[in-house]
């Protein structure tokens, strides 16, 4: 299993974390507590799911907290302003994110413009929207519609369905699918994946629509989750997701890494350290330093394992 | 054999006003492999790019198998069975084997890759093509030579009629150069026309049966390579012929030396490795490729640690210890890969020669003046003789030769001692390469010391004074500039018994 190269470090990282909560804390490896970290973590990994689809490529798409803030303030203003239902209404806003992702893929394979600065131009553009749209304040769901958001299937939230069902169709477009080879391709060289004759342009484009498809998906989970659209919707989500994708083993350079297991390891990493050290009671802040502390190694050990291989091409 | 594959009749294409072809026309016969010469600029990559369905001719018309076609994409003329496997590799690293050799023809199976069809295809190419390794090989951990087997196997799969090679051979060992050639004839053994193109004569002997030479956009001539010696295909290229002469006499300098080697080693690369440079004198590295000659100028200045051994560097009338870093500081190098050795291209060719030279170039303020510059400049445009249409011509514009030429100029500017020149004249055109080597032989005649580095050995034989001979990373003989080919290849072989 070559992809799973990466991740060496990964699985011991998380069982260091996991021991550490279980023996400091009374309640955090019980079932009840990891069910409600699977539940909190599902806008996450839906978001970074698209997110890594873009970074197989290299390209970054830091618009999707953004995509997942507009797409689901349109959801809640045309259940509360315009009555429609609210199955009609998520759905638009899957569309929504369709087109913001449509949006994103035209100017960065049509006009040209970095995907990292494009996506920049677009994350602050759209909230600005979402923001004007809403004014600002919280808009409560109908109690009705909100109660989704605690729907369970089983045992499992139902969100913590849709977070599995989203991992593993992203696994499988990635890993099983002609498209899913372009985008590797791509990833490993932009140029050369053109010089072999791959249609790049349509292969980027696309990996930014399914982004910004997922990030309204995540959006619409988190929206449920809290029961009312926030200014803060989505806000700073595109970076933990950057953050899942590089601590989960894919590479932002391009071409490496694998979504199983990478993402849902990532991202309980992060959610991990965050409800445990909530249960301690820790600092707030310390929060902040560890996942900055990680996010750095996690950079770092991929710059390294890049100059590595850059330099055993170089020689001759 | 007599059946033409490929005809291309009449072939005329015009880029703005210029005409790059002008009534090309080449004929392939299937189980042929057709060499395409020409220098630089003659039209070769323009003719294959039109075949390969890159560029629509203005004129022309193309036949395959006795068929008129016309492509409007690479992608058309690959569906027609011609198959290009380019000069630089386009490898995807982190990928299979089978997922790079099957990248642009993924077989599916109810929309997911059929990764056992995928592997089962990939397999059967690699034995065609007598490579053992497996399907499921990462590409990263492959030898150069095998990643081009992994283009060769990519450009059959779609079992093509016409398959070109552009410089296949030029980042290749010989070992591996020599499997290449085998693919060929394999090729040939299967009805395949190969069109070959490649800077080094010798191979055409080896694996082509025909030759059609290129110049100034258009076919000069074809011939049966049984036919014509060497010095004719190059006669035809040029037009004209040009004796591979000296470009100044040999020399024997006589002056303390300048810099001097002892007992280098890096284990795995170099070993025992111990010569001097004098002043006014060129010392040409020759060896075979992978010999270590790259690698002794690498650990000169520092690019790789030594593990033991000394430098030691002229000041005034001894012999002084000089770390290679300290002493990278005192040569001039220059490489093939000219935008690696700092030459900036979006950026005027004024700007290029004056940026090791910004003291000189200062006015008031410590500001650059821009008068002063050009002024600095252009001193050295004439005296290299660059042609440029102005001193604020960005270097990318300028051809090869003159953007070598831009970066010995800046070089000229800090006049150092001792120069490095490791494969200056890759990639130019032949006329472009004799200046290059004038200007090496200007250096040495003006006291620099100068250590000389390239594949080619004729071109070696044009300007070295002696020749450090390099075998598996040691020097195996010290010759002189008088040494014929015979002693040089001689050495060369001796070395191989030796280790």
């Amino acid at each position: 299993m070559n992809h799973l190269k990466p991740l060496v470090g990964l699985p011991l990282v998380l069982v260091a974390i996991l021991t550490f909560f279980s023996v400091m804390t009374s309640h955090f490896a019980t079932a009840g507590n990891i069910n409600a970290m699977l539940h909190a973590m599902a806008p996450l990994v839906i978001m970074s799911c698209g997110m890594a689809l873009v970074v197989f490529s290299g390209k970054l798409d830091i618009s999707i907290g953004s995509i997942a803030f507009l797409s689901a303030t349109l959801a809640v203003l045309l259940i509360n302003d315009h009555a429609v239902p609210p199955i009609l209404a998520f759905l638009a806003s899957l569309v929504a994110g369709i087109v913001l992702g449509a949006l994103n893929g035209f100017i960065v394979v049509v006009l040209g413009v970095n995907a990292l600065i494009a996506t920049l131009g677009t994350m602050i553009a759209l909230r600005g929207i979402a923001l004007s749209l809403t004014g600002a304040v919280l808009i409560p769901l109908p109690t009705q519609v909100a109660r989704l958001g605690n729907l369970t299937i089983g045992p499992l939230f139902a969100d913590i369905v849709v977070l599995v069902l989203v991992v593993i169709a992203a696994h499988i477009v990635h890993r099983h699918t002609v498209f899913g080879r372009r985008l590797n391709a791509i990833g490993n060289g932009e140029d050369a994946a053109r010089r072999i004759g791959l249609p790049v342009d349509r292969t980027v484009f696309a990996s930014f629509v399914l982004s910004g498809f997922l990030a309204a998906l995540g959006g619409i989970v988190a929206l449920l989750q809290v029961g009312a659209i926030s200014a803060y919707l989505g806000r700073g989500m595109e970076f933990t997701a950057v953050a899942v994708v590089v601590v989960g083993g894919i590479s932002l350079f391009g071409g490496r890494g694998a979504i199983l297991p990478g993402i849902l390891l990532g991202a309980f990493i992060f959610e991990a350290i965050a409800n445990g050290l909530n249960q301690m009671s820790a600092n707030p802040y310390a929060y902040q330093l560890i996942t900055g502390l990680i996010i750095f190694l996690a950079m770092y050990v991929d710059a390294m394992q890049h100059r590595r291989k850059a330099a055993v091409r170089t020689r001759r | 054999m007599n059946s033409a594959k490929l005809v291309m009749r009449s072939i005329s294409k015009r880029f703005g006003g210029i005409a790059a072809l002008e009534q090309a026309g080449l004929e392939v016969r299937a189980g042929e492999a057709h060499a395409l010469m020409g220098a630089n600029g003659a039209g070769k990559s323009t003719m294959m790019n039109v075949l390969g369905g890159v560029v629509r001719p203005d004129h022309g018309q193309i036949l395959i198998d006795g068929e008129v076609v016309s492509f409007a994409s690479p992608t058309q003329a690959k569906q027609k069975g011609v198959s290009f496997v380019h000069q630089e590799l386009n490898m995807l690293p982190s990928m299979t084997v089978a997922e790079n050799v099957m990248i642009d023809a993924m077989p599916t199976r109810g929309g997911l890759v059929d990764r056992k069809a995928m592997r089962l295809r990939t397999a059967e190419l690699l034995r065609r093509l007598d490579c053992t390794f497996s399907p499921d090989t990462l590409v990263e951990t492959l030898s150069m030579g095998d990643r081009q087997m992994v283009e060769v196997a990519r450009a059959l799969v779609t079992d093509p009629g016409i398959v070109i090679f552009d410089e296949p051979t030029s980042s290749l060992s010989e070992r591996e150069k020599r499997r290449l050639f085998d693919v060929v004839l394999g090729l040939k053994r299967d009805g395949v026309a190969v069109i070959y193109i490649t800077h080094f004569l010798e191979e055409i002997f080896e694996v082509c049966d025909r030759v059609t030479v290129m110049r100034n956009g258009t076919t000069i001539e074809t011939r049966d390579m049984h036919a014509i010696t060497a010095g004719e295909v190059v006669t035809a290229m040029l037009g004209s012929v040009e004796a591979e002469e000296r470009v100044r006499p040999a020399f024997i300098s006589i002056e303390p030396p300048l810099l001097a080697a002892s007992c280098l080693s890096r284990d795995g690369a170099i070993a025992d490795v111990g010569f001097e440079v004098r002043p006014g004198e060129v010392v040409g590295l020759w060896g075979l490729l992978g010999s270590g000659r790259t690698e002794i100028l690498r650990a000169i200045v520092g690019l790789d640690p030594l593990d033991a051994g000394e430098l030691r560097w002229r000041s005034g009338d001894t012999l002084d210890i000089i770390r290679p870093d300290k002493l990278h500081r005192k040569v001039g190098f220059v490489t093939e890969d000219r935008r690696g050795e700092g030459l900036l291209l979006p950026l005027s060719v004024a700007k290029n020669i004056s940026f090791g030279n910004l003291d000189k170039v200062k006015g008031a303020f410590g500001m650059i003046d821009a008068a002063k510059e050009k002024t600095f400049a252009s001193g050295f445009v004439e005296r290299l003789r660059i042609k440029l249409s102005s001193l604020s011509q960005p270097v990318r514009t300028l051809s090869g030769g003159n953007q070598q030429k831009v970066v010995f100029a800046r070089w000229l500017g800090t006049r150092p001692k001792l120069f490095m020149l490791d494969e200056p004249t890759r990639g130019l055109d032949v006329s472009a390469k004799t200046e290059i080597l004038r200007l090496t032989a200007e250096l040495a005649t003006e006291g620099a010391g100068v250590i000389f580095v390239s594949s080619e050995l004729e071109e070696m034989m044009r300007v070295c004074d002696r020749y450090l001979v390099v075998h598996r990373g040691r020097i195996v003989a010290n010759l002189y500039g008088d040494a014929t080919k015979d002693d040089l290849m001689h050495a060369v072989s001796d070395g191989r018994v030796a280790a």
